[in-house]
């Protein structure tokens, strides 16, 4: 019965669709092969089975990046995604109960030589250096029950293989692919991991790893500095967007385990958790082992606040001087994911600066030779709240940004004037349409992009309806939502020069 | 005895036993968790194909996607780059696919290609280059075209090459900018020494250098059908995509000659180098030695060596350097394996300034610590499981695993190579990694480069040996001569630094000079041979001029009396007309001497300053009727540093810059004479030309002007 509904659904969706291009017949094919299923603490499950291969990738993406700090514990979104790595009550101890006695006494050795410090100018010396000695015998201490990096290596041992995660302002996400008979293993590792991270070497992995990272992809990169940190900090005030995700190197300092603890609590909760597996598996199985090794992971409310980005009165602008090439950055605020001009966003930034025929490209590329590229894109920094049509340029040698945003600015006035052509929005669709399909054609494709689409979005149909809506797209919404955004008063520009010239 | 023996057998294996559940007992929760056997891995059908061309097709079928999928590999590669002209392979490859190809403009197939969502890209890499192209089925006929077009009748069109260089020049502008992308481009110069075809990089000068002609030399000797492997995947019927495969590049011709012979890999001994870039709060530390190619007996024991001491969150390295010390975010090390060529095994850190050395020498260290014992059984078990149970992944993607094929082809592989590193990686031992450690690695050779800021490292690294200090400033261009529009400013400009030549260098004398006579001693090598020629010059001003050469293969005479002119040697006497005339008139006209004295019937025009073998000049372009000239003037002296024109190399007989440096002035006769010059076309020295003697006004023979 259930076959044949979904034979009748789908032949006439052939017949609604019939006019398109076949590839539609593969979309509602596929849309119809996904599993969905809730467990009762809220965590969304999205299974899509494909028996080619005896292997499965999942992606966890989780609701919560640095748009959820507040200020004070910016980075600790990051941090989290380091710490989950770092093992469980089970993974990657030789003694639980010592360990937890230890990094209690590590803890009170940190907040102690914290306080210390913070005093600044009036630190006591002598005990700085005392407390400095205790809190490294405590690390020293804590460190005696650890078992290095067991949560990695289980899932190396396996034969697992692309092991990352990520973070970013709208989430944190992780990621690997196993063979197809670790299905169970890898439902224990990944739940352990959503309800019961211990937080071990807390402090060792933010003043070690952690800082070098932000070393590596920030202070010492002259376009890491402006376009991970500078940009956000300029464009958004308000919002949670004002940060990067990398946090400041002052708060990295000051965040304590229990800081971790409390986030952790407040953010790793069920209705905030989605998870896509994709490959050779039994979706039926996929939810038995989802129902027994996520149990313990808190219901949890799923609260997101969002603090809204107040429109600016004015340009906002900086100049920087530093030893490096030139670089251009400009942003545009306009509203989220949720709005419904979003699909036209992606259409203005697709003719605007993506591809070869792009008005960027063609204009400060080809045509005046005064760049090397020139790209723009909606949704900077992120896509849950208000954020930003960006666009970054980089100036060919010898020009500089001020040259190249001359370039810009006439482009992004002609689009304003003019609008664009009804050839050139066709171009979008058409490449949106191949684009869409080229995500779907790996396991580890696949599933990210329903866990996203589903957690930024609410419904990971909307994967299957981002092609729709461009399709809805008209040159009339185009210049509508183009005269509204590209105003002066609406945008941020950041000119970093060549500090010798 | 016999009963003794059997049960300390049985015995024996009792404890095996009693061990195993003791083991089991002791089970981490996660090894309880049971693991199925794994379904069977099925081969995905292929089909390989050589065409009559030589082009060999890897195609396999998937209709899970209306889509379809070509990727090649191609012998090209930039280690074929002249050292003149380094770059030139990049932008071929990049100009391919911009500059135009069949009858369709660049411009064009952009629209094309953006329109229908195709992606069609090309590329030329270090040892390989490639193509590529991604299309939904419907437009396969359109992208083939495009993709035959491109690789077979690309039009190279010159605003797209102006394109490509703008581009390398911005990418050479910007390459001190990350630290990263310094230590990356100045390991392999450490390593295999800075003008090796895998270090060496693009400067302005090789870009610049780069012509359409280069460009189209290149394609026609390396891209070949023969020399070409192409993977095809996707929603397609195999013996139909053969045949649209074949027709597309039937007229491709094979290559006539070979290959260029491979660089060979030298084994340098250590040195140690900074490359030191100011502000930086963190350094990057390479150490790297020679490897081995994947045919090598040592390359199971290798990988396996290299994995355990630096691959992923188990390795030693991760675990010291990163979990133990908290020294590092980014710390490995690469096991100096490759397939074309021996590879490089390195390890690797980000690291504070401060902890430079400290860092260093905790990687050779863990190095040392490979050689002195074997892995411990436990290491190896981990590592050998890390390996098998992800075998699967080699098989996941139809696209790995043709594209493994293709490798195995290219390079000389076997077609069951991986099977046979997985079988023997099942068998290794401690002692074979250990020994195989020892064959290969010795960290007294391992060379070390550092990128960061010296002044904050804890030490100065002179403990691994002597430093040497790379400097990563960029090498500014050549200067280019350019000529912009003339303005009064410009105009005034050029005729005071003239005015002030001729003052400088005869003043008076040059009104008053009616006829004069020089004799120049030219020496050149001409074909490998050591030449000298005498050259008797005798100028009756205004219109007449006589010219003897006396050359090793007898004297030669070029006489211009007014409107006629004719010259004389061995071969009898002959008129010279037409252009010919009009050059010796024009060469009349435009000697200094002629320029000088009536420098009111001169266009002389300030160029900005540059340079001439590092002199300061001010280049002022000077114009005689239609000739023009450019004279460099030295700031300090006013007098011609050197002389640029166009003209034609005497020997080649083809179009060239002529160049004519003044190393030396005497005063002769009232004037400072140009006594020792060299003579350069297109940057290459012809000759010297020494002035033995400059009479001004001397009594002319009349004799001379007859014919």
């Amino acid at each position: 019965m259930t076959t044949l509904t979904r034979c009748a659904v789908l032949a006439a969706a052939i017949l609604v669709f019939g006019a398109l291009a076949a590839p539609a017949q593969t979309y509602l094919d596929l849309e119809g092969q996904v599993h969905e299923f809730t467990l009762d603490n809220g965590i969304r499950f999205l299974v899509v089975e494909d028996h080619s291969v005896p292997v499965f990738s999942f992606r966890t993406v989780v609701r919560v990046g640095s748009a959820h700090e507040v200020r004070g514990i910016t980075g600790i979104s990051h941090l989290l995604e380091h710490m989950a790595f770092k093992g469980t009550s089970e993974i990657g101890t030789t003694d639980i109960k010592k360990e937890r006695k230890a990094m209690e006494a590590e803890d009170a050795a940190f907040l102690a030589l914290k306080d210390e410090r913070n005093k600044g100018v009036n630190a006591d010396p002598e005990k700085l250096a005392e407390l400095e000695a205790a809190y490294e015998a405590a690390k020293d201490a804590a460190r005696e029950f650890v078992v290095s990096n067991q949560y990695g290596e289980i899932v190396e041992k396996n034969g697992g293989v692309g092991m990352n995660a990520s973070t970013w302002t709208d989430y944190t996400q992780y990621f690997y692919s196993m063979p197809s008979n670790r299905l169970e293993l890898w439902a224990y590792l990944e739940g352990a991991r959503m309800s019961d991270i211990v937080l071990r070497e807390f402090y060792t992995e933010k003043e070690g790893p952690v800082t070098e990272e932000r070393r590596m992809r920030v202070d010492n990169s002259p376009m890491g500095k402006l376009f991970m940190e500078q940009f956000q900090n300029l464009a958004f005030e308000a919002s949670g967007y004002h940060h990067s995700t990398i946090g400041y190197r002052a708060d990295l300092d000051n965040i304590s385990r229990s800081d971790g603890r409390e986030y952790y609590d407040r953010h790793y909760v069920g209705p905030n958790i989605t998870i896509a597996v994709v490959g050779d598996v039994d979706a039926a199985t996929v939810e038995s082992f989802a129902r027994k090794y996520f149990k313990n992971v808190p219901d949890g409310e799923y609260h997101e606040m969002e603090t809204y980005e107040p429109d600016q009165l004015g340009e906002k602008r900086m100049n920087v001087a530093q030893d490096a090439q030139p670089l251009l950055l400009m942003g545009y605020k306009i509203e989220n994911i949720e709005h419904p001009d979003w699909p036209v966003y992606q259409a203005i930034a697709d003719i605007l600066g993506q591809g070869r025929t792009s008005r960027l490209y063609t204009e400060a590329v080809k045509n005046q030779q005064k760049a090397v590229q020139c790209v723009s894109f909606a949704g900077y920094p992120g896509v849950r709240w208000r954020t930003m049509m960006a666009i970054m340029g980089i100036p060919a040698k010898d020009v500089s940004a001020a040259e190249l945003e001359a370039i810009v600015d006439s482009e992004i006035q002609r689009l304003v004037d003019e609008g664009v052509t009804e050839e050139e929005l066709a171009g979008v669709k058409q490449r949106a349409r191949a684009d869409f399909m080229r995500g779907l054609d790996s396991n580890n494709g696949l599933a990210g992009q329903l866990a996203m689409t589903h957690a930024m979005t609410g419904d990971w149909r909307h994967l299957f309806r981002e092609v729709e809506q461009l399709e809805a797209v008209t040159v009339e919404d185009i210049q509508r939502v183009a005269a509204e955004i590209f105003t002066d008063n609406n945008r941020t520009v950041i000119l970093s020069e060549n500090l010798e010239s | 005895m016999k009963t003794t023996h059997k049960t300390l057998m049985l015995l024996a294996a009792v404890a095996v036993v009693a061990l195993a559940v003791t083991a089991a007992g002791a089970k981490e929760p996660w090894e309880k968790i049971k693991i199925p056997e794994l379904n069977s891995v099925e081969m995905p059908e292929y089909e390989r194909v050589e065409l009559p061309n030589g082009m060999i097709l890897y195609l396999a079928e998937d209709h899970y996607l209306p889509m379809i999928e070509l990727s090649a590999q191609i012998m090209v590669g930039s280690i074929y780059d002249p050292a003149d002209k380094l770059g030139l392979a990049t932008m071929t490859g990049s100009v391919l696919r911009t500059g135009g190809a069949g009858d369709r403009a660049g411009d064009d197939i952009d629209a094309l290609v953006e329109a229908r969502g195709m992606e069609v890209e090309t590329w030329v890499g270090q040892s390989t280059g490639g193509a590529y192209l991604n299309c939904l089925n419907e437009d396969v006929d359109l992208g083939l075209e495009l993709l035959a077009d491109i690789l077979m009748r690309p039009q190279f069109a010159d605003e797209k090459i102006d394109l490509a260089k703008s581009e390398q020049k911005a990418v050479i502008s910007r390459r001190n900018d990350e630290p990263l992308q310094i230590a990356m481009r100045e390991a392999p110069k450490v390593l295999f020494g800075p003008d090796h075809p895998l270090a060496r990089h693009p400067e302005y000068d090789t870009i610049a250098a780069v012509t359409r002609a280069d460009m189209e030399q290149f394609h026609a000797a390396y891209f070949h059908p023969d020399r070409m492997y192409l993977v095809v995947i996707g929603d397609f019927a195999t013996a139909d995509m053969k045949q649209r495969i074949e027709t597309v590049f039937a007229s491709w011709e094979r290559s006539t000659t070979p290959l260029p012979a491979d660089p060979e890999i030298p084994a340098l001994p250590r040195t140690v180098n900074v490359a030191a870039k100011d502000g930086l709060t963190q350094a990057t530390v390479l150490l790297g030695q020679k490897g081995i190619r994947n045919d090598h007996p040592d390359y199971a024991a290798l990988r396996v060596g290299a994995q355990i001491l630096g691959g992923g969150f188990s390795s030693r390295l991760f675990k010291e350097i990163r979990s133990n010390q908290g020294l590092a975010y980014a710390v490995g090390a690469a096991p100096g394996t490759g397939w074309r060529f021996p590879g490089t095994f390195m390890a690797y850190t980000i690291t504070k300034n401060e902890t430079v050395e400290a860092a260093a020498k905790a990687i050779l260290a863990e190095i040392e610590r490979m050689l002195a014992e074997p892995v411990s059984e436990a290491e190896l078990q981990f590592a050998k499981d890390m390996i098998l149970n992800s075998e699967v992944f080699s098989y996941d993607t139809k696209r790995e695993i043709l594209d493994r094929m293709v490798r195995f082809e290219m390079y000389g592989y076997q077609p069951d190579f991986l099977q046979q590193y997985q079988a023997a990686v099942k068998n290794l031992t401690p002692a074979e990694i250990h020994t195989a450690c020892q064959n290969n690695w010795t960290p007294d050779d391992l060379s070390i480069l550092v990128v960061g800021t010296p002044a904050e490292f804890d030490g100065d690294l002179s403990v691994f040996g002597t430093v040497n200090e790379i400097d990563i400033t960029i090498p500014a261009p050549k200067p280019m001569l350019v000529i912009p529009a003339a303005t009064a400013e410009s105009l005034a400009a050029g005729a005071a630094l003239m005015t002030a030549l001729r003052d400088g260098s005869g003043g008076a004398a040059y009104g008053t000079l009616k006829s004069y006579r020089e004799v120049d001693e030219l020496n050149a090598n001409i074909q490998g041979m050591d030449l000298t020629f005498t050259i008797e010059t005798t100028v009756e001003k205004p219109d007449r001029m006589h010219v003897m050469q006396k050359t090793p293969f007898g004297n030669m005479t070029q006489v211009l009396d007014g409107d006629t002119a004719w010259t004389s040697s061995m071969q009898g006497t002959q008129d010279v007309t037409g252009d010919d005339l009009t050059d010796m008139k024009n060469q009349l006209l435009t000697t200094r001497f002629a320029i000088l004295a009536d420098l009111d019937a001169v266009q002389c025009q300030a160029l900005a300053p540059m340079d001439v073998e590092g002199a300061a000049c001010t280049p002022v372009n000077v114009t005689v009727g239609d000739e023009s000239q450019v004279f460099f003037l030295a700031t300090d002296t006013g007098l011609i540093r050197m002389i640029q024109d166009q003209s034609t190399n005497p020997v080649t007989r083809s179009p060239a810059t002529r160049k004519v440096y003044v190393d030396e002035y005497a005063e002769m006769d009232g004037f400072q004479v140009p006594k020792s010059l060299r003579l350069v076309y297109d940057d290459e020295q012809f000759g010297t030309i020494t002035v033995t003697s400059f009479e001004a006004n001397p009594k002319v023979d009349p004799a001379l002007f007859q014919k």
